[in-house]
């Protein structure tokens, strides 16, 4: 036994000395942590964030692209044209080939957008494509669009996940290893462990992607994701570390450290259609006695931007209302006894706990409360339960969960959405938002509206979740902000 | 077998119900808050959610007899296949783990029981108090700091398979083995150490000792032989936590094994991996409870099965 103990050391130090000199990774080489694995890889079947980060811009592209500054640009189509906003004529760029080889055409264009159209497809975004009255291929490299009403969004919607192309043939494997015609194809998908994207030579954007592979890592424990970009196991973090990481990686020479904006609002909801939340001076008293900025400073360790209203500021409607209502606990009681409730009232804030910030900002938010007399209890409930009794059944008082989508006011025009708001007039206004598409118009009608959701206060707006990127030194072309929900990819690299 | 076949059908079914009473189903958490609600709808009547529990179980379980176990309704892939991808992380994994827990428990056990009531006893109480008081999801990042971030030993985290040769696969699960394993033969090192103090007071010791027999053929021979039935019984009930333990180990070091494809399951609700890896489990189970009624026979002879 003990002439066993050093001959085991021995081979154990010799090991570790073979890990320890494995050959150093190539630059054209890139792994990135993310937090949650996708649940399939179909866009055109989930509207997973986890699954766009992969797949939307890498794998597949659209005709258009929301670009890194939020702005819609020429893709797979290199211009379109419109002269009454009802017709849409795009023409495609020449030689863009799938991943299979074959030449991207507009008939591919059609039978992607008229199969996201079918309701037996199972689409999870029937709603982006209701005005789409007939798509005809004029040519090869001509595609109309004809609206049945004019629809402000049909370019954006043309340009966001559920909007993809891809070839017919390859319609049957779009959930494991779906084709497009993007920088980079799926290499490889080890369930649980990483997903591997590797550079498509033929790419239609010549000098991109500047990598040769990508390969993207499930660690979902945020320690763990420190632990692995600590130790070199990981070249970047893009969605998984939290801003209590920041202030330490910001010392840390090793890494370079981005804080961007998101369209991740982060809201308290309060159940409109239940009391004492259907009384708006409640919801005012309640969006009065919550000091935002100090619940960023305890929630998010500084790292978010407060706001007044459901727009972010990646919107090109967006106003700033963050102060429109701030923190005065003394109106908060004033308006708690006209509504009835002078000495406060007792209240249950559900969370998921899937969603760390929440826990944290409920946690805050309650602590503040109490002070204008309000009792939160935190009850932590699993996401599944979470999606089922908040989100479908309505069943609760108050909860905290970000929105991550984009240009989600239709939320609040939605009486059965889980917030309950029921406001005719907001409805009015973002119904004639929808088919108004001047855009001096446009944002007259989206100032309307973020100004009636602070004077109804449907929900507290807390502030927008940043984008946090951390990566090695050297590595460069990521995304600041995150303006739709892709880690594009195709421009990072390492620096020479 | 009756009896396996009937302890895996009240799994099945336990889980079954449990799984469906659950709020949220898999259509709803797969569309999350983006879904509408028509999708949603024509979602769960694809998937047959919609058809009544008992019908759903009986279709799942005449699928199953024919070893069929449905196919993943998050990865789209057959569940027996998912399983298999599993195993390379699952199994040598929890294997190493036993051997870490039975490398340190025997030996601790067995010097704790010859030093009772003396410093050596005290100490490896102490030690073994520890093992049982410490998360092991805490040891497991408490090591990656130590051996991944600062030595820069083994990787924090990740499997990249036993295509590359044994040392890549082992510098992922050595880790998480040891967290595993050592924390668990806690309680081993308590029942080694109980079993051969009761076999130290046998007449038949004290008769080795006085024949001038050498003291670790005492131990070797008529002690641990003898005290190693409680022994295998405690290590049979161990191996059944060291599966159920790697499930959150598995989180913490991010490694694909079957404890976080059956956490991923629940969290999405998907009933035919969750079934699956219950069923694989339960199974793996038993037949270590059988394996274990074998090593009887073999450790003490007089013990035979009709």
């Amino acid at each position: 036994m003990r002439k066993l103990v050093p001959v085991a050391l021995a081979a154990l130090v010799t090991l570790t000395a073979i890990g320890s000199i494995a050959p150093a990774q190539a630059p054209s080489n890139l792994v990135v942590q993310t937090g949650t694995e996708p649940p399939g890889l179909d866009l055109t079947a989930t509207p997973a964030s986890a699954t766009a980060a992969v797949v939307l811009y890498n794998v597949q592209e659209c005709l258009v692209k929301v670009d890194r500054h939020g702005k819609i640009a020429p893709w797979l189509a290199e211009r379109w044209h419109t002269s009454d906003n009802r017709n849409y004529t795009f023409f495609l760029k020449h030689g863009v080939r799938f991943h299979n080889g074959r030449e991207l055409k507009a008939s591919d264009v059609k039978f992607a957008i008229e199969r996201a159209m079918d309701p037996e497809t199972k689409h999870p975004y029937p709603g982006y494509y209701a005005a789409i009255g007939d798509i005809i291929a004029k040519d090869d490299y001509t595609i109309t669009f004809s609206l049945k009403e004019p629809n402000a969004n049909f370019l954006l919607n043309m340009a966001r996940q559920g909007s993809v192309i891809y070839p017919r043939e390859a319609v049957d494997t779009l959930k494991t290893s779906p084709m497009g015609t993007g920088p980079f194809k799926v290499a490889e998908w080890v369930r649980g462990d990483r997903i591997v994207l590797a550079r498509n030579p033929d790419y239609h954007v010549k000098g991109l992607p500047k990598l040769d592979r990508v390969t993207f890592r499930f660690i979902p424990d945020p320690n763990a994701a420190l632990a692995a970009l600590k130790a070199g196991d990981i070249d970047a973090s893009i969605f998984g570390l939290g801003p209590e990481h920041v202030a330490e990686l910001q010392k840390d020479a090793r890494f370079t450290v981005t804080i961007g904006e998101t369209t991740n609002d982060v809201i308290m909801a309060m159940n409109n259609s239940k009391k004492p939340y259907s009384d708006v001076r409640v919801r005012r008293a309640i969006t009065y006695g919550i000091n935002k900025p100090e619940v960023v400073k305890g929630a998010m360790f500084g790292f978010a931007r407060v706001i007044g209203s459901n727009v972010d500021p990646l919107n090109p409607y967006f106003v700033d209302l963050a102060q429109a209502m701030p923190y005065e606990p003394a109106k908060a009681k004033q308006l708690l006894a006209e509504a009835g409730y002078p000495n406060g009232f007792e209240t249950v804030l559900k969370v998921a706990p899937q969603y760390y910030y929440t826990v944290r900002t409920g946690e805050v938010i309650a602590n503040q409360l109490q002070k204008v007399g309000v009792k939160v209890r935190i009850e932590q409930i699993e996401w599944g339960q979470w999606l089922s009794r908040v989100w479908k059944e309505a069943d609760y008082d108050l909860t905290i969960i970000g929105h991550a989508e984009a240009w989600d006011i239709s939320n609040y025009a939605n009486p059965k959405y889980y917030f309950r708001y029921d406001s005719p007039k907001f409805q009015e206004i973002w119904k004639k938002s929808e088919v108004t598409v001047d855009d001096k118009a446009r944002r007259e009608l989206y100032v309307q509206m973020q100004k009636m959701q602070v004077e109804d206060a449907p929900v507290v707006f807390l502030y927008i979740h940043p984008r946090l990127v951390v990566a090695k030194k050297g590595v460069q072309g990521f995304w600041k902000d995150l303006p739709i929900p892709s880690a594009d990819l195709a421009e990072v690299s390492w620096a020479k | 077998m009756v009896a396996v076949a009937a302890t895996l059908l009240f799994v099945s079914a336990l889980v079954f119900v449990v799984i469906r009473v659950l709020p949220g189903d898999p259509a709803t958490l797969m569309f999350g808050t983006q879904g509408d609600p028509q999708a949603i709808a024509r979602l769960r009547e694809a998937m047959g959610l919609n058809r009544p529990l008992g019908v759903q179980y009986v279709d799942w379980l005449a699928h199953a007899v024919r070893g069929d176990f449905g196919v993943s309704i998050q990865y789209d892939v057959p569940v027996g296949s998912l399983i298999a991808s599993r195993l390379p992380v699952t199994i040598p994994l929890t294997l190493l783990a036993a051997a870490f827990m039975v490398a340190a428990a025997v030996p601790l056990g067995l010097f704790a029981a010859t030093h009772h009531r003396r410093a050596g006893d005290y100490f490896t109480m102490v030690i073994s108090q520890i093992g049982i008081a410490v998360p092991a999801f805490w040891a497991g990042l408490l090591l990656i700091l130590v051996f991944s971030v600062h030595l820069g030993w083994f990787r924090s985290g990740g499997f990249d398979g036993w295509g590359a040769g044994p040392w890549p696969g082992l510098r992922s699960l050595l880790l998480p083995a040891f967290a595993l394993g050592f924390f668990q033969a806690a309680v081993l090192v308590r029942a080694t150490r109980s079993a051969v103090l009761d076999v130290l007071r046998e007449e038949y010791v004290r008769t080795a000792r006085a024949k001038g027999v050498p003291e670790l053929a005492v131990l070797a021979k008529h002690t641990l032989r003898n005290a190693l039935i409680p022994i295998v019984t405690v290590a049979g009930i161990q191996l059944g936590q060291l599966i159920a333990g790697a499930i959150v180990l598995e989180s913490v070091f991010a490694l694909p094994g079957l404890g976080r494809l059956a956490l991923g399951a629940i969290a999405s609700r998907d009933l035919p991996v969750v079934q699956g890896v219950t069923l694989f489990v339960a199974g793996s189970i038993v037949i270590i409870n059988f394996a274990v009624d074998l090593l009887y026979g073999l450790l003490d002879p007089r013990i035979r099965y009709e």
